[in-house]
């Protein structure tokens, strides 16, 4: 562990051998293609399907009228359930979002299917529909009214605070609508054979999505499983079951053939989920000093009309700062949309904006650097309930960042730092992400030889964890990286947590070293018993696997193989489940559920969070406003790091993700009919190659000894939590005009 | 789709093999390529050229296989990201792509490898720049694209060397 081990999955995807869900072959597939709605709400008076049914090769067309109650209600995923939705695909003609499936047409070929699929004519009737924020027909709750849990968290008598601060801060943020539009496709491939199912589908969570099926489709979870062993990006977007797949196991089993949806693009921007609109106020009251007295945050999020998905994202900021007085408010707005979902960072990506932003409105209202001004509020401890972090390196992650970055050379006022024609702008912002783990399980085979196989349902989205739990044994065991076959996104194998809030490193890794060490007593014990052995009589704690021996300190070994001998064994097989700090007890029998229940981040007597200091240089052109970025340095920590190669990989590329979050990315909604408008990756737009600029990602050292046996955090969602603040910052350094509205774009500097 | 449409007989190469199939008339090559002859390493993305997931090299030419028919490889040279390797031996950008870490779900990984092939074929040593708009129509969402570059400069600069 520690070293930059190249990806053991990279041989596979760099020959184009990696199989990914639509990959697998099945033998005689039908082809599946979706009829999605035209409108947002109302209802379906009619089908005609003659035109349809007419194209060669159709076989089937399902609509409500023909699956009707087929599909049980699921449980959303946010109570405890497996579901984007509670949604019963074709179970009725109610409309409730636009893109909602409709109809499902199954051919001999893909082309019939899409011709067919063209030809399913449907009439409606149509009601207005409530699509953002403000809209006509939205209700709005407050976020303890729609979900129990929700806790707001305050401390202090923040009102007062503010009244008696002699520097405020109150101001109204927002950012928009995005898709995760992960480049692999919603693909989902269902094969029956007598009464088990199996199914070939990308997913962040297998076991969620096996039970989903038996729940779903009324049958036994042992009839049922799932093969998603390469995930082509996720980003929460393959985490929560969408209706899609029950729909096509219900075609499949019509037909008695297996049959293969791959969604198009522009359906995937309707027929799974999204990071919805959010609005913030926020308040801060400090001292001349900086310090800070006082934080109000009160957030505003779309979601559905059915389900109770909101992000509350204050349960991250609330924690961030030392602030003795804050106090905080989260509000559902339900409008006639599809119901959102996780998307990378999902509180923390608006909130943390809002917070960031205002804290650099703070900075320049009392002419103090930024980074200073977090500096004068830096913490050791979680200000809502006093409890300790469990590590944290902020200032020393923004002190590597600025001297990489030449921070020091930044003038304070606006507007100071021009370059020819292009205006330059230096801003900064925190990085932060709570350290979540779930219960885990695993099973780790050691043979004689050395060869060892590890099996765990964890998922690997392009995120490395093949590589990190391959590491991790070999560690552990003494034995080269090569040696280790790590099995992965299979639900025959023993139930990992959902690859979802930056958890599976920390689970996955702490689960695979225990049942590693569970194989180490075993040919431990072995050898020092043996008569004659080398190791005889050593205590346990005093030997080491390296190298394919037990050594002792004093150079005395014994070869693996002979203490396999000496064990009179070929082979151990050692299965170990794990829970973590602070997990309810019954989490493990959860997980075999499928339900994706962690524990971490704030929690009563800890508190653990990974966190990053981003510096950002955006260029105005003074003619044109083209906005340009040509630098970003990110400075990181997250405990102890597996594998720096990939964890470099997944900061550089969050870096990225949170450039084209403040300036590329908005899904657009036609306001009249609540239906998007740009469901395609040339009008979605996303950052290429020739966009990118010097990114530079710093790995801070961090020791955690009590996040968890190994000392990991998880820090997949981390590096794009800062990005977006820290470029508004920079474009309000660079101009002198706040833009409190992402994504930032040419005609608000014009 | 059964006697009523008429299968187009297609005589082409694929990977330095001389392969005949049976496609509908209207199946992409990228269709072609993944259901009839199980060369999966070509991803679809989007289906309307936007992605560069499915980007195959038709005589010496990056095209998106999403946008070009089954039936139009007749008689043409097609390349995949299969036919990168030699054996067992990696191509030097399949080996840099590995070594630089440009990569992670690995979806687009095929389109860039090909496209970067095509690229270096016509022109052995390219800028950074030349390297960053020549691989534009490629979409990478995790995103990979520094790596990318900097992996595509050093097999560059390994295959100048021979
Ligand atoms: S699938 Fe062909 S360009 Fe996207
Ligand atoms: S590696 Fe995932 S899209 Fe490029």
């Amino acid at each position: 562990m520690g070293r930059p081990e190249p990806r053991v999955d990279g041989r596979l995807k760099v020959t184009g051998n990696a199989r990914y869900a639509s990959d697998f072959p099945v033998a005689n597939p039908a082809h599946a293609c979706l009829v999605t709605s035209a409108i947002a709400k109302g209802r379906i008076v009619s089908f005609d399907l003659d035109d349809a049914r007419a194209v060669p090769g159709v076989l089937d067309i399902l609509t409500h009228e023909t699956v009707g109650n087929e599909v049980h209600e699921p449980k959303f995923f946010g109570s405890g359930g497996t579901a984007s939705t509670i949604h019963r695909p074709l179970s009725s003609a109610q409309i409730s979002h636009a893109g909602q499936i409709v109809a499902i047409v199954v051919a001999d070929t893909y082309e019939a299917a899409r011709e067919a699929a063209y030809r399913v004519r449907v009439t409606y009737e149509e009601e207005d529909a409530a699509t953002t924020l403000d809209s006509d027909g939205v209700e709005t709750l407050p976020a303890t009214k729609v979900r129990k849990e929700h806790k707001n968290p305050r401390v202090g008598d923040a009102a007062a605070a503010l009244r008696a601060a002699p520097v405020t801060i109150d101001a109204v943020y927002e950012t928009p609508t995005q898709h995760h539009n992960a480049i692999e496709l919603y693909a989902t491939t269902c094969v029956w054979s007598g009464e088990q199912l199996t199914v070939y589908e990308p997913s962040q969570f297998v076991h969620a999505l096996k039970h989903a099926m038996a729940e779903q489709l009324g049958i036994d979870a042992e009839d049922v499983r799932v093969i998603s062993p390469y995930v082509g990006g996720a980003f929460g977007s393959k985490a929560a079951v969408t209706p899609r797949t029950a729909l096509v196991a219900i075609a499949a089993r019509r037909l008695n053939r297996p049959v293969k949806l791959v969604a198009t693009r522009a359906q995937g921007f309707t027929i799974a989920t999204y990071r919805a609109e959010t609005r913030h106020r926020v308040r801060l009251g400090a001292q001349r000093d900086g310090k800070l007295t006082a934080y109000v945050h009160e957030g505003w999020e779309a979601t559905s009309r059915l389900d109770d998905y909101l992000v509350g994202g204050t349960e991250t900021t609330a924690h961030i700062y030392d602030v003795p007085n804050v106090s905080t408010r989260v509000n559902v707005v339900r409008t006639d949309r599809a119901t959102p979902g996780f998307m990378r960072s999902p509180p923390e990506v608006p909130y943390v904006f809002a917070l960031e932003t205002a804290l650099d409105e703070l900075a320049e209202a009392l002419d103090m650097d930024p980074i200073e001004l977090r500096r004068i509020n830096d913490t050791r401890n979680d200000p809502i309930t006093g409890a300790p972090y469990t590590s944290r390196s902020l200032m020393a992650c923004y002190d590597e960042a600025s001297r990489a970055f030449g921070w020091r050379r930044r003038n304070l006022p606006p507007g100071s730092m021009r370059d020819g024609d292009w205006l330059v702008g230096w801003g900064c912002a925190t990085a932060v992400y709570p350290t979540f783990m779930g219960a885990a399980t695993a099973r780790v085979r050691l043979a004689r030889n050395g060869a060892t196989r590890v099996e765990i349902a964890a998922h690997d989205l392009g995120t490395g964890a093949y590589t990190a739990i391959a590491q991790t044994a070999a560690e552990r065991l003494g034995l080269p990286v090569a040696a280790v076959e790590v099995l992965l996104g299979d639900s025959a194998l023993p139930a990992a947590p959902v690859a979802g809030g930056s958890n599976t490193t920390a689970s996955c890794c702490n689960v695979v070293a225990k049942a590693c060490d569970g194989i180490r007593r075993r040919l431990v014990r072995a050898a020092m018993r043996a008569d004659r052995g080398p190791l005889r009589g050593r205590k346990p704690s005093s030997v080491n696997f390296v190298d394919r021996h037990i050594a002792g300190e004093d150079g005395a070994k014994v070869s693996l193989a002979d203490a396999f001998d000496m064990l009179g064994a070929p082979m151990i097989e050692e299965y170990a489940h794990w829970l973590p700090h602070g997990m309810e007890p019954d989490a493990l029998k959860k997980l075999h559920l499928g339900s994706a229940a962690l524990t971490g981040g704030a929690m009563e007597d800890r508190i653990a969070a990974a966190f990053g200091a981003e510096l950002v240089e955006l260029r105005v052109n003074v003619y044109t406003g083209e906005l340009r970025v040509p630098r970003i340095v990110g400075a990181f920590a997250a405990g102890r790091i597996v594998n720096p190669r990939t964890a470099h990989s997944q900061y550089v590329g969050g870096m990225i993700w949170g450039i084209a979050s403040a300036l590329h990315e908005q899904t657009e909604l036609d306001r009249r009919v609540a239906r998007y408008v740009n469901t395609d990756l040339a009008e979605y737009l996303i950052p290429v190659n020739a966009d990118v600029p010097d990114v530079q990602a710093i790995l801070v050292s961090e020791e955690d000894r009590l996040v968890n046996p190994l000392g990991i955090k998880g820090l997949g969602e981390l590096a794009n939590v800062g990005t977006a603040a820290a470029l508004g910052n920079a474009l309000y350094h660079a101009t002198g005009r706040r833009i409190r509205k992402l994504p930032l774009r040419i005609e608000d500097v014009l | 789709m059964g006697e009523m449409m008429s299968k187009v007989k297609v005589s082409t190469t694929i990977n330095g093999d001389p392969v005949e199939y049976l496609c509908d008339a209207e199946e992409t090559l990228l269709d072609v390529l993944r259901d009839h002859l199980g060369l999966t390493g070509a991803k679809e993305g989007c289906g309307t050229g936007d992605c560069g997931a499915c980007s195959v090299v038709v005589d010496g030419r990056v095209v998106c296989s999403c946008l070009v028919l089954g039936a139009e490889a007749e008689g043409r040279k097609v390349t995949t990201v299969e036919g990168l390797a030699t054996g067992d031996r990696l191509h030097p950008l399949q080996q840099k792509f590995l070594e630089f870490a440009a990569l992670q779900c690995g979806v687009c990984t095929p389109g860039f490898l090909v496209a970067a092939k095509a690229l270096l074929d016509r022109n052995p040593d390219p800028t950074e720049t030349e390297i960053r708009f020549g691989l534009a129509g490629n979409l990478c969402r995790c995103t990979g694209y520094d790596k990318i570059v900097r992996a595509v400069q050093a097999a560059a600069a390994e295959m100048r060397k021979g």
